[in-house]
């Protein structure tokens, strides 16, 4: 059941790459000025043009997305408006390019003859919503998992190792198309209406419970290795409970690496979302999402290219600017590699 | 560097999917032959079932004739056929006690298959019917195909292991729809049912408590091939099963591939409608509609003699139709599948609000929605123009893109809130949206309820079923209105689930007209099931009728002789043969 | 090294437990009637109750699930309906497939190994290929551009990516049938022409991340001391970073390779529906839609059992290739 590739491969670049960050300290700046880690990072983030330029995309992705309201008054159409007029007899755009004109930015829908612009400002909306409320959660979950299985050890460790094996054996996308339609029939009464709201909380929920244990292994890695040195041995020498040794040693020490696999899971759950509506899973038709959209617009390829573009080209500037981002990210953060 | 690459990156799946984007689209259409009428009729003569089929212009023999379609066909046991797929390939190596004379154009005539004639009406009460079996007739080992067989395979039918086919034979037979529980197969192998006889080796007699005057369409579907009871495999004959028809299946490999060749038993002299042209044909499973029809068009290598069974999809049509080089690669014909919205007349008691939603619906934006003229036709009677006896009528003419102003009339002010259960499926998600468009429009609250795809249908077959309206389709198995208004709306049969009477309609003087034109002879019944589909529609108006499916198939430069059946809506395969 | 096996395996088998069971509750708790898909016009209630209690789905769940189990290990009688007896290992019957749910997994099973081996293998080939070459050409045009690649990669989506070959290759240049399987036993050459795209798809998007991974590893191997003794040593480049450091840093490429081809061969559900194969992913998938339980139990399980696999597999050749690691 394999759905996105990137899972084990980031995790494991991460590892290598993060461990060594939070190692290293201050070791290459010429100039001794007493600077922090972060700021060190900060300052070499600053410093890279593709980090620079993959970010303003990044905020003006969540501009838009944030002003979709906006957006749509300027705009004057709204995402559910339909257009049928301009459609020909076998519902197909009239027009160049899939109906492109000074109404419609980004032409329309084939069929119900929807604005493509409009639906892709709120797709946006819903697709990053998903995307960072599902990696906000997997990252609390496997942070607190794994720095309590790193820090504890034993069985508690044994226990969470074998959830974390469970939940890989589990097929993610066979219980995604299952739970779905069970969740909301145990939620809602046949015949209520069933707020959009809820298809995405499902969306966020079925992620975050199969996408934690990568968080969580790397982070156990890392309290493994911090858990041996001095520093954490002297705090625990010295009486410091249990919330002190994660909350003040250990955690300020690993936010790097966590930093980078949030910084990679975001764009992994925004095709995540694509792929589930590729196989029938996700929202409805009545919210703008990028995954229905992409999906439906696939069998057009040869009829209405146009219609394929602009979701298409969308979706992989957006997950091309988080991959750079996040790439960018890890170099700051890793003090050995000297771009 | 890095964002270069990514301009790079997009530019080139800029410039592939924009290769084709660059024409401008003026928006001009084909058009299907909607208003034909359906012929029917049963043969009188008895030539009419004799073979050999009239030989199809320009038909050779020999070659491989290779048919594509997404999911397998279940089974191939002929008694537990029902897919629209089965149906159509079952005539290939199966024969039944009648079968339709059918030209893909409207002219349709049901003629002896292994009878000498459509069936005789003995005491012309519907009750007692007699087939004579043809002279020559033969199984693919060379035994002669007698009464016994048909018989047997009639009988092998009530065993509840062997369920999924049609049960209008078995419940008229036993006089209950507990079939199973009246006769035991599988203690009686060697009698058989109730009412079902052979009194010699030449005649099968069926004797029925109540008129059963639409016998002789009852037995055209395949339930009624033969089968010798040494061959009776039990659930595995639809992997094997043993042929009657001019072609017999030799390879079986259930998801993938199912191969038939030549029956050399098969004499042309005794069918009026089959012939023996390809080789072989193969019917290959897996590739999506989309991929399917692809291939056809791409027409490489052995896809030339190929057919794509879906329809072409509602993605390509707009390329299909707009390629002049591909018009004598497809054909395009209405079929009898109609399509409703259904309301729920247990909730929705309210005439005027199902008058209201008539008015409301536009059709013509429906039928963009799915795709076009190609994919859909808009219809306003109950039974699909292929029905015989069909009339046209519009009981709530609201033009072709609807009359939300007249509805709001007959709503009077009020909003009815209506819950309308959708499946989750891609296009019903967008039909159900494009409707819940137009009915706010004339004044409804409209909530979409979403249900499972493959639940969708037995949802809404309970009774107690919660929604207000949903859509609903059927396709009759055979044109006539007897299986389509009793079927569909008889509140007498109403029960707790499996429910064809979707929109849970009963009114008594509705049911007794259907006991009244069922005793007619079913010449007799064509205009009278027409009449009384208008009078529904205008008194009671119990579903919206949409749009009929049209079927636009798409097949390789070599494959010829397909045509769309008239009485299915999907490709037949009697008179196909290969080009040269 | 014997505990390590005996401790790893229990571990396994309690998860492949706790997979079967989680499946079966989830599946009784849907709102899908396996029965009522059986008669798809004139159904009545009365019979389908009879059906239903023929088939035991009016049993205990408890006992249900014992029945299934005891199926796999002992074999079982279904009864006339679904094909008689079943033997071990019985993974019951398939009313949707009309056949007993192991000749199912015969048949697809062989689909999506034939997938995911020649794409795992081509994935592997070029990823390290094109790390290694951006690792020791670090700041040259040809790792800019295997970065620009990976990166691409990694953003593009099967789906997409296959539409536009689909487009390409088999509608419009027809330099290629449309992808199908054929036995790879039956004829060779139509088997890998029938699957090149899926092979090509997925090695393009698998390859970008494994390039990433390996470039990262490679660039760490390299600045580690051993390499630099190996150098000073005089041993001269080609040997240094085509034995030392390569070996070190294949390891975590390894590991990750595992797990992806085990979860891979559970099913590559996109692949499969793109290219309209029929493999162990799509079935799954059109199991859960028809509520069809055995075949989504079987599909669900054997998915697992690959992921356990390999899972224990990648632990043993961590072992092996990297002599530092020792297994207790």
């Amino acid at each position: 059941m394999s759905l996105s590739p990137v899972d084990g491969a980031a995790l494991a670049e991460i590892e290598s790459g993060g461990a060594a960050g939070a190692e290293a300290g201050v070791s290459r700046e010429r100039r001794i000025v007493g600077r922090s880690p972060g700021q060190l990072a900060w300052l070499r983030l600053r410093r890279d043009r593709t980090a620079l330029v993959s970010g303003a995309m990044l905020v003006l992705f969540v501009l838009v997305a944030l002003a979709a309201p906006l957006i749509e008054l300027a705009y004057g159409i709204g995402p559910r408006d339909q257009f049928q007029s301009k459609l020909d007899g076998f519902g197909m755009p009239l027009g160049y390019a899939g109906g492109v004109s000074g109404d419609h930015f980004f032409g329309l829908e084939p069929g119900l003859g929807r604005d493509i612009f409009i639906r892709l400002v709120h797709g946006l909306r819903t697709s990053l919503f998903i995307a960072f409320a599902a990696a906000v959660l997997t990252a609390v979950i496997g942070v607190v998992l794994g720095t309590l299985a790193g820090y504890l050890g034993g069985w508690l460790d044994a226990v969470v190792n074998w959830i974390t094996d469970l939940t890989l054996a589990l097929p993610f996308l066979v219980i995604a198309l299952a739970l779905t339609p069970t969740l909301t029939l145990r939620f809602y009464g046949q015949r209520d209406a069933v707020p959009p709201a809820f298809g995405i909380g499902v969306l966020i929920a079925i992620f975050a419970v199969f996408g934690w244990t990568s968080t969580a292994r790397l982070v156990r890695g890392q309290v493994i290795a911090l858990r041996e040195r001095e520093f954490v041995e002297a705090a625990r020498a010295s009486g410091a409970g249990l919330g002190h040794m994660l909350f003040r040693q250990l955690l300020p020490n690993t936010w790097a690496p966590i930093l980078v696999s949030f910084s990679l899971a975001v764009p992994q759950f925004i095709t995540s979302e694509a792929a589930l509506s590729f196989i029938g899973v996700g929202l409805t038709e009545e919210t703008p999402s990028f995954g229905r959209m992409i999906y439906q617009s696939l069998d057009y390829l040869q009829t209405d290219p146009a219609f394929v573009f602009f979701p298409g080209v969308t979706i992989f500037a957006l997950v091309f600017a988080f991959n750079l981002f996040g790439d960018a990210l890890r170099d700051a953060l890793d003090p050995k590699s000297s771009r | 560097m890095r964002p270069r690459v990514a301009a790079a990156a997009g530019g080139a799946i800029a410039l592939l999917v924009a290769l084709g984007a660059c024409t401008k689209n003026t928006g001009e259409g084909a058009s299907v032959d909607t208003e034909r009428q359906q012929t029917g009729v049963i043969a009188t003569d008895p030539k009419d079932s004799m073979g050999p089929a009239p030989a199809v212009d320009g038909a050779q023999a020999g070659g491989t004739f290779t048919v594509i379609r997404e999911t397998p066909i279940s089974h191939l046991d002929p008694q537990r056929t029902y897919s629209f797929a089965g149906l159509m390939a079952a005539p290939l190596f199966a024969r039944f006690l009648t079968t339709w004379k059918d030209d893909g154009k409207g002219n349709l005539v049901l003629v002896g298959d292994l009878a000498e004639t459509p069936g005789s009406n003995v005491n012309d009460d519907c009750k007692v019917w007699e087939f004579k079996i043809k002279d020559g007739v033969k199984f693919e080992d060379g035994r002669p195909v007698t009464a016994k067989e048909i018989a047997y395979g009639i009988a092998r039918s009530f065993d509840p292991d062997l369920s999924g086919g049609p049960t209008y034979l078995q419940e008229w037979l036993a006089d209950t729809p507990q079939y199973d529980t009246r006769w035991d197969f599988k203690a009686n192998r060697s009698a058989l049912p109730p009412g079902l006889t052979t009194p010699d080796d030449r005649t099968l007699r069926f004797e029925f408590a109540k008129p059963r005057c639409d016998l002789p369409f009852a037995v055209s579907l395949p339930a009624t091939a033969p089968l010798p009871p040494d061959k009776d495999t039990g659930v595995n004959l639809g992997n094997a099963p043993f042929s009657s028809g001019p072609y017999k299946v030799t390879r079986y490999q259930a998801g993938v591939e199912i191969v038939m060749e030549r029956n050399e038993h098969w004499d042309p002299d005794t069918d009026p409608v089959r012939h023996q042209y390809p080789d072989r044909f193969v019917w290959s499973f897996g590739p999506t509609p989309d991929a399917a029809a692809n291939r056809v068009i791409a027409d490489n290598g052995a896809d030339q003699s190929a057919l794509s069974w879906n329809y072409v999809p509602a993605s390509l049509v707009a390329r299909v139709a707009g390629d002049a080089a591909l018009r004598p690669r497809t054909v395009l014909s209405p079929t009898p599948s109609a399509n409703q919205l259904v309301i729920n007349n247990q909730r929705v008691t309210d005439l005027k609000v199902r008058q209201a939603l008539n008015y409301a619906v536009d059709r013509e934006g429906l039928v963009k929605v799915l795709g076009g003229q190609n994919i859909a036709a808009p219809m306003t009677t109950l039974m699909p123009s292929a029905t015989i006896g069909y009339q046209a009528y519009d009981a709530y003419p609201a033009g072709p893109n609807g009359d939300p102003e007249k509805a709001r009339e007959l709503l009077g002010g009020q909003t009815p809130e209506l819950v309308l259960g959708a499946a989750d499926s891609s296009v019903e998600q967008q039909v159900a949206t494009q409707l819940k468009g137009n009915l706010e429009r004339a004044g409804f609250k409209i909530t979409i309820r979403n249900i499972p795809d493959d639940a969708k249908l037995e949802e809404i077959k309970k009774k107690d079923n919660p929604w207000d309206l949903y859509l609903g389709s059927w396709a009759a198995d055979w044109p006539s209105g007897a299986s389509i208004l009793p079927v569909l709306y008889d509140g007498r049969s109403i029960k707790a689930e499996g429910n064809s009477n979707q929109a849970y309609f009963n009114d008594p003087a509705i049911n007794a007209e259907f006991d009244r034109i069922l005793t007619l002879s079913p010449a007799e019944q064509g205009p009278e099931w027409a009449k009384l589909d208008e009078r529904i529609m205008k008194e009671h108006a119990p579903v919206v009728p949409l749009y009929v499916d049209v079927a636009y198939l798409v097949h390789g430069s070599k494959a010829g002789g397909v045509f769309v059946s008239s009485v299915f809506g999907y490709p037949s395969f009697v008179n196909a043969h290969l080009k040269p | 090294m014997a505990r390590f096996l005996v401790k790893r395996t229990l571990s396994a088998v309690l998860t492949l437990f706790a997979v079967s069971m989680l499946t079966f509750l989830m599946f009784f708790a849907l709102p899908r009637d396996p029965v009522s898909g059986m008669c798809p016009k004139n159904c009545n209630p009365e019979r389908l109750e009879r059906v239903r209690q023929e088939l035991g789905l009016r049993d205990p769940l408890v006992s249900q699930y014992a029945g299934y189990m005891k199926g796999i290990v002992t074999g079982r009688d279904l009864g006339s309906a679904q094909g008689g007896r079943c033997d071990a290992p019985c993974l019951g019957w398939s009313y949707v497939n009309n056949e007993a749910v192991t000749d199912t997994l015969a048949r697809v099973l062989p689909v999506t190994a034939s997938i995911v081996i020649p794409a795992a293998i081509l994935w592997l080939l070029l990823g390290v290929g094109l790390g290694m070459v951006s690792a020791l050409r670090r700041g040259t045009w040809l790792d800019r551009a295997a970065i620009g690649f990976s990166l691409t990669g990694a953003s593009l989506q099967l789906y997409f990516v296959g539409a536009v070959l689909l487009l390409v290759f088999v509608y419009t240049l027809r330099w290629l049938p449309v992808p199908g399987y054929t036995s790879l036993f039956e004829d060779p050459v139509r088997w890998a022409s029938g699957l090149v795209l899926a092979w090509v798809s997925l090695a393009f998007l698998f390859s970008a991340i494994y390039a990433r991974l390996f470039r990262a590893q490679m660039l760490e191997t390299l600045s580690e001391d051993f390499v630099r003794t190996a150098r000073a040593k005089g041993l001269s480049r080609t040997r240094v970073y085509g034995r030392h450091a390569l070996r070190a840093a294949i390891t975590p490429v390894v590991t990750v390779a595992g797990l992806d081809v085990g979860a891979a061969l559970g099913g590559t559900v996109i692949t499969e529906t793109t290219f309209g194969i029929q493999g162990l992913g799509r079935t799954a998938v059109e199991a859960v839609r028809a509520g069809d339980l055995p075949t989504i139990m079987a599909t669900v399980l054997v998915a697992a059992v690959f992921v356990v696999l390999a899972n224990v597999l990648v632990d043993l050749l961590y072992a092996a290739i990297d002599p530092r690691v020792r297994l207790g």
